[in-house]
């Protein structure tokens, strides 16, 4: 187990200009996520969440402050090289839209070693999304399109697509709001033993309390102001 | 197979249109090139299918061989300029005529003094006229037929023999004879006794070595009174009928031409709004903007070639004789609209490219994500 942690922000602010006007989504946040750590991320709505992940998840430059990602110094990355450090490093579950919808569950998972070009190791690709999706409840569900599976078996395979390419850190925004309560704690029973069989380092974004017994720690976020 | 491909396999119905709207296009296309290029040959194959490189016309000939005269001085004055090498004088006449056992048709006689000179460039069957009141004749005519000239009432019957035939020599649509200025002037007063002898309308003539077709038209028609030289290409097209028949044609094609890129760029402009959540899903993935361009590009590709594809193999068993020999396959003329439409189309999808490319993975993040 590596000692790296997955996750280091320092000082890190986001300022958007809205029509001249600064909204300050992030503001001096100071975080450090463990490798194999699993983080929990609760704050009220506008509060900065969506934000802080994306920084985090390479989809989002900061306008001020320092970010390492498993290591990485990603803070002056261009557009570039963000997507492919988000390619080659870090996992995302997003809030809305996960899946592509006329890729099958396989295939969604296959797609990310297809964006990676690493067409030449395909057998070894199939292995791991077949070994991934077992590991979810999906074997039998692999060939099946995301018009054909239940809102819990999507988020089931959104997580698979978030490991496939073997992450160091996985963002999960909001991975149980469109779930029932059952399957929303189904559903994060699998993240928690996912992350933890890897050894991999995780954000989850929630509002709903009964998750954070899942995390290690649970830090919160108010105004874009992290409080650990 | 990769997700461009497999996009389009399972949502195999849509492309399948596009391709198919292409391939209607591309063939209406190939069809009315083959009518208009059909159209044109029968007008005119005589003039581009005959062996002389320079026409000269009188100028109230108006370019039609038939109401062109030149006089003895003409043809003379013509032959000194520098420059003219060989010259031939060229009579052309439009009789009824009558092959045994069939009925009486119409038939232009063109007689040359020099068979070097408006005869045409290849035979399909038998040989040239070696004797008198021997022709070839256009593939209206069978080898071996004598085909008779009706005489006018003060005229007398006579026939001639054809002895070759040549593909696509037929001038304004009527069928053609061949034969040498004798027999064309023997055919003239045998239909009317008062024609008088050595009338020219035409001379076809050959440059000399190393000299430019179009200088030596330039010279001759600054030296010549009256006289309107043309290079054989030029006479071609723009013999009287010919370019209103290629200008209608243009308009249909220029029309064709542009639905083609219409239809694929609207199609693809949709398809890549009707999915921009999974692009942007794919961009926040880490595909970068080249990867999701290429793959529209490969479809864009994929379906204008099948479209295409599809077209011409629909094409080429009718242009083998279809519309009674007036289509005919012409590879270059395939190959230029088939690269035309190819270049229109995949041109057509700048806009979805624009789109793609500006697609900002952050959106993925968001609810509800728009373009
Ligand atoms: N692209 C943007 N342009 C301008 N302001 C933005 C943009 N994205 C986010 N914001 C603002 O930044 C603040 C933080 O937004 P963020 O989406 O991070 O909140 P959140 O905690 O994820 O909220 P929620 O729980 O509703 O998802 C909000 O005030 C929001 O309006
Ligand atoms: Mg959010």
């Amino acid at each position: 187990m590596s000692l790296t942690p997955a996750l280091e922000l320092k000082g890190v602010r986001k300022v958007y200009d809205v029509a001249g006007q600064e909204v300050v989504a992030l503001d001096h946040a100071d975080l450090v996520v463990g490798a194999d750590e699993i983080v929990v991320l609760v704050g009220p709505s506008g509060s900065g969440k969506t934000t802080l992940c994306s920084i985090a998840g390479a989809l989002l430059s900061a306008s001020e402050g320092t970010v390492i990602v498993d290591g990485n110094d990603i803070t002056s990355f261009n557009a570039k090289q963000l997507t492919t450090f988000r390619r080659n490093k870090v996992g995302f579950v997003f809030q809305t839209v996960n899946l592509v919808p006329f890729l099958t569950a396989r295939e969604n998972l296959l797609v990310v070693d297809e964006l990676a070009g690493r067409s030449g190791n395909r057998k070894a690709a199939l292995k791991r999304a077949d070994q991934l999706l077992g590991e979810l409840g999906l074997a039998d569900r692999r060939n099946n399109l995301p018009s054909q599976l239940s809102g819990g078996q999507r988020q089931r395979v959104a997580i698979g697509r978030s490991l496939m390419n073997n992450p160091g850190l996985v963002m999960f925004d909001e991975p149980t709001s469109a779930l029932d309560s059952k399957t929303g704690e189904h559903v994060v029973d699998l993240i928690h033993h996912e992350m933890k069989e890897r050894g991999t380092a995780a954000i989850i974004v929630t509002h709903d309390t009964r998750i954070t017994k899942f995390a290690d720690r649970t830090v919160r976020i108010d105004d874009g102001v992290v409080s650990t | 197979m990769n997700i461009t491909l497999r996009e389009m396999r399972r949502s195999w119905g849509r492309f399948v249109l596009l391709a198919g709207s292409v391939t209607l296009l591309a063939f209406l296309i190939l069809f009315q090139q083959a009518i208009q290029d059909g159209l044109i040959t029968a007008f005119i194959g005589a003039i581009r299918n005959q062996n002389a490189p320079v026409l000269v016309y009188s100028l109230e000939g108006q370019r039609t061989p038939q109401a062109s005269f030149l006089s003895p001085q003409q043809v003379k004055d013509i032959s000194s300029v520098p420059g003219v090498g060989i010259t031939a004088r060229v009579q052309q006449s439009t009789y009824s005529v009558k092959v045994a056992g069939s009925d009486v048709d119409d038939a232009s006689v063109i007689g040359t003094a020099d068979p070097r000179l408006f005869f045409p460039r290849q035979l399909s069957q038998g040989r040239s006229p070696s004797a008198p009141d021997e022709a070839i004749g256009s593939s209206d005519f069978n080898l071996g037929d004598v085909v008779e000239i009706i005489p006018s009432p003060r005229g007398t019957p006579m026939s001639v023999k054809v002895v070759g035939i040549a593909e696509n020599v037929r001038l304004y649509v009527t069928a053609t004879l061949f034969t040498d200025i004798d027999t064309s002037t023997r055919i003239a007063q045998a239909y009317n006794p008062n024609t008088p002898a050595g009338l020219t309308n035409v001379v076809a003539l050959i440059p000399d070595k190393g000299l430019d077709a179009d200088e030596l038209t330039e010279s001759i028609n600054s030296s010549v009174d009256d006289v309107d030289a043309l290079t054989r290409e030029q006479a071609a097209a723009t013999a009287p009928g010919v370019a209103q028949v290629v200008q209608s044609f243009q308009v249909i094609f220029l029309l064709y031409a542009l639905v083609v890129p219409l239809v694929t760029g609207l199609f693809f402009l949709i398809l890549t709004l009707q999915k921009a959540q999974a692009l942007t899903l794919l961009r926040a993935m880490g595909a970068q903007p080249s990867f999701l361009a290429r793959s529209l590009l490969i479809q864009a590709a994929v379906v204008l070639i099948a479209g295409i594809s599809i077209a011409v193999l629909l094409f080429l068993p009718l242009s083998q004789g279809g519309l009674g020999g007036l289509l005919s396959f012409n590879g270059r003329t395939v190959a230029t609209w088939s690269a035309v439409l190819m270049t229109l189309g995949l041109a057509s999808t700048a806009a979805s490219l624009r789109m793609v490319l500006r697609i900002d993975p952050i959106k993925a993040t968001a609810p509800g994500i728009e373009i």
